[in-house]
């Protein structure tokens, strides 16, 4: 009787602990990123190939391809992998970094939850620490993540001109 | 006409002609088209193998080449702009070959075996090979 007292407790102490450190983690292969020159439209290339993972703990990261950025003007595109990103040598973009308010996103209610995100960005062989505003909105329990934020593009060692010196980051990725 | 100023009004004419002629081809240079590429061709199988064995490696022989892959479909969606994403498996659950297709390549269902071509963009870890500008071969 006292063994299977003490399996009963094991067990349901197992369960519960279990239960208390379930994690759930959203991904996507196909999450879409947007690097754009404020100051002139036409510069802008658009990723749909972002893999990312949300954890409803807070942790987020993204990981890209700098060769799956997309211009609509293919000479842009050569000259954004050769002269800026160098993606021959730098092929890969990372962020990892967490939502610093994930406390206030409720993944079982349908809503628009603002998020405040602070990681490490890396471009270029450069890392650097980034922060932004954004917005996780869950419908049908799946998250969408937003957000936007200027980068220097120097700061990460990588040539500027007048209209890149500044780019804006857009994230927008749907999860599964 | 002074001989120097009609050589000058000459040459400038032809400069800028040949101006506006590279600010055309600047504006208007097509985009690959790697359906008009010969394609390296590979299994889906082994484009993985090359990037988890050496991603430099894989990198020099694969990153940006127009590659012709034969696979076994494991997922078809739609990424954000409507664009078919195929999802190619490999020996390894948790890692595809991830492809977006440029041209609709029709109605596929996941255990479906295709060739297709497209551009190698690279290798992203635990994760997947990334191709775009997909075409369906057959």
């Amino acid at each position: 009787m006292k063994y299977l007292f003490t399996i009963c407790l094991t067990t349901f102490a197992l369960l519960s602990f279990q239960t208390l450190n379930a994690q759930k983690t959203f991904g996507t292969r196909n999450g879409q990123i947007i690097f754009q020159s404020p100051t002139d439209q036409d510069v802008k290339a658009i990723n749909n190939e972002v893999n990312s993972r949300l954890s409803d703990n807070g942790s987020l990261s993204f990981s890209l391809l700098i060769k799956s950025f997309r211009f609509k003007m293919a000479e842009m595109q050569d000259h954004f992998n050769t002269e800026y990103l160098h993606s021959n040598q730098f092929p890969r973009g990372d962020f990892k970094g967490t939502i610093t308010n994930i406390k206030t996103v409720n993944f079982n209610q349908d809503g628009i939850y603002p998020v405040e995100v602070t990681g490490d960005l890396t471009l270029h062989g450069v890392t650097k620490k980034v922060s932004s505003k954004g917005s996780i909105t869950i419908k049908n329990g799946k998250p969408l993540a937003k957000a936007s934020f200027p980068i220097i593009v120097k700061d990460f060692g990588i040539k500027a001109e007048d209209v890149t010196e500044k780019v804006t980051i857009t994230v927008n990725c749907q999860y599964q | 006409m002074k001989k120097w100023l009609k050589f000058l009004l000459v040459a400038g004419g032809i400069g800028l002609l040949a101006g506006l002629a590279l600010l055309y081809w600047i504006f208007n240079k097509p985009h690959r088209d790697v359906s008009k590429e010969k394609g390296i061709q590979l299994t889906s199988q082994q484009l993985f193998e090359a990037f988890r064995k050496d991603e430099a490696v894989a990198n020099g022989l694969y990153l940006d080449k127009a590659i012709e892959i034969s696979g076994t479909v494991a997922e078809v969606s739609t990424n954000q702009e409507g664009q078919k994403v195929v999802n190619f498996s490999t020996d390894d659950p948790f890692f595809t070959i991830n492809c977006t297709f440029k041209t609709d390549p029709g109605n596929l269902q996941p255990g479906d075996s295709i060739v297709f071509k497209g551009i190698c963009t690279g290798y992203i870890p635990d994760a997947s090979v990334v191709i775009n500008e997909g075409v369906l071969i057959k």
